[in-house]
């Protein structure tokens, strides 16, 4: 069997050569670099089924270090991120912080991408008392288990549909059906939903989850046209989203909203349905058009550093996670577990990924999801109201019409 | 939280069914004619359709070619595809033991995929050609899917009518029924097992091209009609011909049917729950075994 490190070794290299490259020449005598850097440790899924994703958060780690080191350092120090790979497997991952912590001895960690791989990685780091901001896990349960050193810094799962469901509540709407891929994050986000739907005084009047992988939803669809309801919410992937949207048109369902989870958000959700993805609303966790803070110097500074790389919420969210802990640590003015949490825990800022900040047990509270709704081939900020960049097109045109 | 189900419900559904069925009867019709003829189960069967698939795609998309139309270059291709494949690999494995068969075409399975993956990488595809709904009355008919339905029955009809009344097709029949005594008349066997691979890629290779104009292309999409088909000719008696017609056109009932009552998830749990019933009361399957 091949010793595991000997992988995430040669890694080490490309992450030191990669690190080299992009804080550009640090030889020189900044003060910033009379002592040994301060070593960061995390593993990314850069192999794999997350690997594009992971790929991804790595661009927002790489560019946060290059900042950093850029505006002096963290106490007086350079950061230096040690990186692995953990292929996509949360069992890596394990091995691989506990390796960081104990063998490479790094003086803080950040964390992995998703849900599954953070929920695996949160027991490492809590058993040594070492902090860690996760910028990629969006599942409730992972903070809610009296955990006290890790750190979120998305919208949670179940709030994805906040701003179709606070829509179609401002309009006067009354019904809501809901369908789901019926994996764990679509569950969660189906039952926020529902919970958000009771508090805004609307009807659901339809909930049914599909397999994973299902590509026909006449059955599905042709329930949903019978239930008649005002507003469709789905709880998707890509796929999914795709099938569903195209086959709403097949069955003639044309409810007065229709809004996604994940998947609408991407370019190529238009470039596959072309106009029928016209009016179709989008849940996102972050934007680059959204006048957060500093966010446009964060899109320059990518598109210079990383000429052609996709620009998606991964990268930013991975940026502002490596932030805070910076800033945090140079608050705490030590590198010692427990302050660096107080200072964490007393964060209220706002990030290029917008608003961070944590109650007791490290779960977000400031941070706020939007929504969006192709109009004329853009995803245009529809909600909420303060960040909005247009007018919500409503109600959604006959199909026959867009 | 769910609805009340009206008959006009289980209408729409049951013309759903049918409209998947006869996509579901025509890629099977190609498993059941590998199978009768060889006795190989040809795992890599689904390939052969999101080939076809990525060929309409491949067209429509350079070259603006009517994605019906290119059933006219898909077909061939395919067709021509199987025959090398039958000729330089599967031919070697035609009187193995099954397993032998089942690892082959699963290989020839992964490594196709693969290139597939390679070549055209696994983002999704779409041809966006006819979109939307015909409205008659109170029930909704997609396009894309009644214009597949017409063509894979005049296809599957067709390919009947081929094995009916032709002399070749009737030596392939005659090589499912034994092929010693098919020898022994003087059909050149291994001539037909090439022909029936062929055809066969020829029929995945027409549902691909159909359903390229329904659902999202992927290099994996086959897969689960290489299981569809399988559960199709088992239903309706694996090597028997007309039974894959009927266990086509059951299975879309079935899903469909199944939806609707009960979830989209259950479904695909009642259509291998079938399955095992036909196994136990009936294993030679609904319609019985060898060709005829």
């Amino acid at each position: 069997m091949m010793r595991y490190h000997d992988r995430p070794g040669g890694l080490v290299a490309v992450g030191v050569v990669l690190l080299a490259l992009t804080s550009g020449i640090g030889l020189w005598a900044s003060p910033a670099a009379a002592q040994n850097p301060i070593k960061i440790g995390a593993s990314l899924s850069l192999t794999g089924t997350y690997a594009a994703l992971g790929q991804n958060q790595n661009r927002g780690y790489q560019l946060c270090a290059k900042h950093v080191n850029e505006q002096g350092g963290v106490l007086g120090r350079k950061i230096e991120f040690v990186l692995y790979d953990d292929q996509s497997q949360p069992a890596t991952g394990v091995r691989l912080y506990e390796k960081l912590i104990t063998q490479d001895k790094v003086d803080a960690i950040l964390g992995p991408y998703s849900s599954a791989i953070t929920e695996a990685v949160a027991n490492v780091n809590e058993k040594y008392k070492m902090p860690m901001v996760a910028p990629m896990a969006s599942t409730t349960s992972i903070f809610k288990k009296g955990r006290k050193f890790i750190f979120m810094v998305q919208s949670p799962a179940e709030v994805y549909l906040e701003g179709l469901i606070d829509v179609a509540a401002k309009r006067g709407l009354k019904t809501v059906a809901i369908l789901n891929e019926d994996t764990l994050f679509p569950k969660a986000t189906v039952q926020g939903t529902i919970d958000l739907a009771k508090q805004k005084g609307l009807q659901v009047v339809f909930v049914e989850a599909y397999p994973k992988g299902n590509t026909d939803f006449s059955a599905v669809l042709t329930k949903v046209r019978a239930a008649n309801p005002d507003v469709l919410a789905a709880s998707t992937y890509f796929d999914d989203a795709v099938a569903i949207t195209r086959q709403m048109k097949e069955l003639n369902v044309n409810p007065k909203m229709f809004g996604v989870t994940v998947g609408g958000d991407l370019p190529k959700f238009y470039e596959l349905l072309g106009k029928n993805a016209e009016f179709v609303y989008g849940a996102t966790q972050w934007e680059p058009e959204l006048p957060y803070p500093g966010a446009n110097e964060f899109k320059d500074a990518h598109h210079k550093e990383f000429p052609g790389a996709d620009l998606s919420y991964h990268a930013a969210g991975g940026y502002a996670g490596c932030r805070i802990l910076a800033d945090a640590i140079k608050r705490a003015g030590s590198l010692d577990g427990e302050k660096i949490r107080n200072e964490i825990l007393k964060t209220d800022t706002s990030t290029v990924y917008g608003g961070f900040r944590v109650d007791q047990d490290g779960f977000q509270i400031s941070h706020k999801m939007v929504m969006f709704q192709w109009q004329e081939g853009k995803k245009v900020i529809v909600w909420p109201d303060e960040l909005a960049a247009g007018k919500a097109r409503f109600p959604t045109p006959p199909w026959s019409q867009r | 939280m769910s609805v009340t189900i009206t008959p006009t419900m289980v209408g729409q559904v049951i013309v759903s069914g049918l409209l998947a069925g006869a996509l579901y009867s025509m890629v099977a019709l190609g498993l059941a004619l590998i199978f009768g003829v060889m006795r190989v189960i040809n795992i890599a069967h689904g390939t052969f359709l999101m080939l076809g698939a990525y060929t309409t795609f491949w067209w429509f998309h350079l070259l603006q070619v009517n994605p019906y139309l290119s059933l006219l270059a898909s077909m061939p291709l395919m067709f021509l595809l199987g025959v090398l494949l039958q000729r330089t690999m599967v031919s070697r494995v035609v009187d193995a033991p099954e397993l032998s068969s089942l690892l082959l075409t699963f290989g020839l399975s992964l490594a196709l995929v693969n290139l597939t993956q390679l070549l055209f990488s696994s983002d999704l595809r779409s041809v966006e050609y006819l979109t939307g709904a015909f409205l008659v009355g109170p029930f909704a008919l997609s396009k894309s899917r009644l214009i597949s339905f017409v063509f894979a029955v005049s296809i599957t009809l067709l390919a009947f009518w081929f094995l009916q009344k032709t002399k070749l097709g009737k030596a392939i029949r005659a090589t499912s029924q034994s092929s010693e005594v098919a020898m022994v008349c003087g059909i050149n066997v291994e001539r037909i097992h090439l022909y029936a691979f062929g055809i066969a890629s020829a029929l995945a290779a027409a549902g691909g091209s159909l359903v390229a104009v329904m659902i999202a292309i992927q290099p994996e999409m086959g897969q689960v009609f290489t299981l569809k088909s399988f559960l199709v000719i088992v239903l309706g008696g694996a090597g028997n011909y007309p039974g894959a017609l009927v266990g086509g056109m059951l299975l879309g009932l079935v899903e469909q049917l199944s939806s609707l009552f009960l979830t989209t998830q259950l479904s695909e749990a009642v259509a291998y729950v079938l399955l095992v019933l036909v196994l136990l009361l009936r294993p030679s399957g609904l319609l019985g075994g060898r060709a005829r």
